[in-house]
């Protein structure tokens, strides 16, 4: 807002010296005050776009989700894209991909650990340590039962066959490599960091 | 069959990567954005200031076929920048270029011509009349991406004119021969996006493109992410809730350095104009107005949101 001394002629034949927006200083500032008035009334609504990995497959796309405060207020999931930016897919998706908004928002979704008891008809909630406690419990009893430290010849081959380990596609290489670390060592053999499409 | 065709394996699955820059055709591009202002200007409160803006360029896309070609730089020059990683087009040259004068004198010949309020029309004789040293300043100005609050009425045609020579000298340019600068900075000519556009381009489908202010070449930027600083974190996006979910042009907000740049989906509406758009949405800068962020998009026409 300071006025150039040097300018001051100028600014005066011009018509200028006072602060103004573009309308205002063209002498449109009748159409923009009805403007301002109309949308004086309207709200805005925040959507936010959050980069991901689609959960599905290795090729481990780039996804953005779209995300925006329902009715109660609670943010929902709204759409979700192939991430232009992402050098594997560059904006694409497959057909499971694409469909992943559904995934998401799915009634049928799990979303706390459950348990079919033996004989019974229906899977049930479980807390997550009686869950993690009867998991560990089920894995040491079948690795000592079933663990072969040598083969017939008497070689040690120290593997585990009766158990099989599926970890996530979307993890991180960090998290992956932890992962085999954890799974190897106890002799798993059938290890696998993403659900073969 | 003796034409040869070069293997383009990125194209395999249609999954390209976008082009970097994409340079103006100035004729066809002021042309299309004074078709797409007088389009807006149909029904809109901002009717006058959108048919003075359709006027002001259709004498754009007038003069961008009618001036002499502009002289393209010289390959050293471009090499140079290229090599240093720097914008090819030297803004502080053109601020005394002869080309850009004659320009800005063809701009006001042909801005007489327009239908404007009386305070435009003073402005504008203003200019006319104005001595080489305040219209030295007025380019700077414009060139510097800065205009001051006092005096926007004469600022604004001279932006005009600087864009129409910039777009004219982005045009000469390759755009293999430009390099990515830095975020939020127009590889081209060094200058700040107006706004950013979502298109929908073959080969480009859902990549984000800036554009620039001044010499119109839009830039890939990489989506989500901030143009005033290039922050990545506490990126959102505010649009006018009208009770649809379609807003297509919506504020990208950065919590980091408090700015937000407007987001156009061409994809979703190919006939929305970086520029001209912006200015019709001016009710939206108008609610961001209320919000903790500034507006980052520089747009000489909507000066003052």
């Amino acid at each position: 807002m300071n006025i150039d001394l040097s300018r001051r002629s100028f600014l005066r034949l011009a018509g200028a010296g006072v602060a103004a927006t573009s309308l205002g200083a063209l002498g449109f500032g009748e159409a923009e005050a009805a403007e301002l008035a109309h949308v004086r009334d309207f709200k805005l609504t925040a959507t936010t776009e959050t980069r991901n990995t689609c959960p599905y497959c290795s090729v481990a796309c780039g996804i953005i989700i779209y995300a925006r405060p329902d009715d109660t207020g609670k943010r929902r999931v709204v759409h979700i894209e192939g991430d232009a930016d992402h050098p594997t897919n560059r904006g694409t998706l497959c057909p499971k991909g694409a469909a992943l908004k559904d995934f998401v928002n799915a009634p049928t979704r799990l979303t706390q650990p459950m348990i079919r008891k033996p004989g019974a008809a229906a899977f049930e909630p479980i807390a997550w340590d009686d869950a993690l406690d009867r998991i560990a419990r089920a894995i040491k009893d079948d690795r000592d039962a079933n663990f072969l430290a040598t083969n017939e010849a008497g070689v040690p081959v120290n593997r585990w066959t009766t158990m099989g380990f599926l970890a996530a596609s979307a993890t991180t290489n960090e998290t992956a490599w932890a992962t085999y670390k954890v799974v190897r060592s106890m002799g798993v053999v059938g290890f696998d960091n993403q659900a073969r499409v | 069959m003796t034409q040869d065709i070069p293997a383009r394996p990125d194209m395999i699955g249609g999954v390209s990567t976008p082009p970097l820059a994409i340079l103006p055709r100035p004729a066809r591009l002021f042309a299309a954005r004074a078709d797409r202002f007088a389009h807006l200007a149909e029904g809109s409160r901002l009717a006058p200031y959108l048919r003075f803006m359709a006027d002001l360029t259709r004498a754009q896309a007038d003069l961008a076929g009618s001036l002499p070609p502009v002289a393209p730089l010289s390959p050293d020059r471009v090499a140079l920048a290229r090599a240093s990683r720097m914008p090819p087009i030297d803004r502080h040259a053109v601020l005394d270029d002869p080309g850009l004068a004659a320009t800005l004198d063809a701009l006001i010949a042909a801005a007489r011509a327009i239908a404007m309020p009386a305070p435009a029309r003073l402005a504008l004789d203003a200019l006319a009349d104005a001595a080489p040293e305040d219209r030295r300043w007025l380019v700077a100005n414009v060139l510097d991406d800065a205009i001051p609050a006092d005096s926007v009425a004469p600022h604004l045609f001279v932006a005009a004119a600087v864009q129409l020579h910039l777009a004219r000298l982005a045009a000469t340019l390759d755009s293999g021969d430009l390099v990515a600068i830095r975020t939020g900075v127009c590889p081209a000519c060094g200058g700040k996006p107006a706004a950013s556009v979502v298109t929908g381009v073959m080969g480009a489908e859902g990549a984000r493109y800036a554009a620039c202010a001044g010499c119109q070449t839009l830039w890939n930027e990489v989506r989500v992410k901030c143009l005033s600083c290039g922050s990545t974190k506490g990126i959102a996006f505010q649009s006018v809730d009208d009770g649809t979910e379609g807003a297509q042009i919506k504020a990208e907000t950065c919590d980091a350095c408090d700015t937000w740049v407007k987001q156009m989906d061409q994809h979703k509406n190919p006939s929305l104009d970086p520029i001209a758009d912006d200015v019709a949405s001016l009710g939206l800068d108008a609610l961001m107005r209320g919000g903790r962020w500034r507006r980052g998009g520089f747009d000489p026409f909507l000066t003052g949101y």
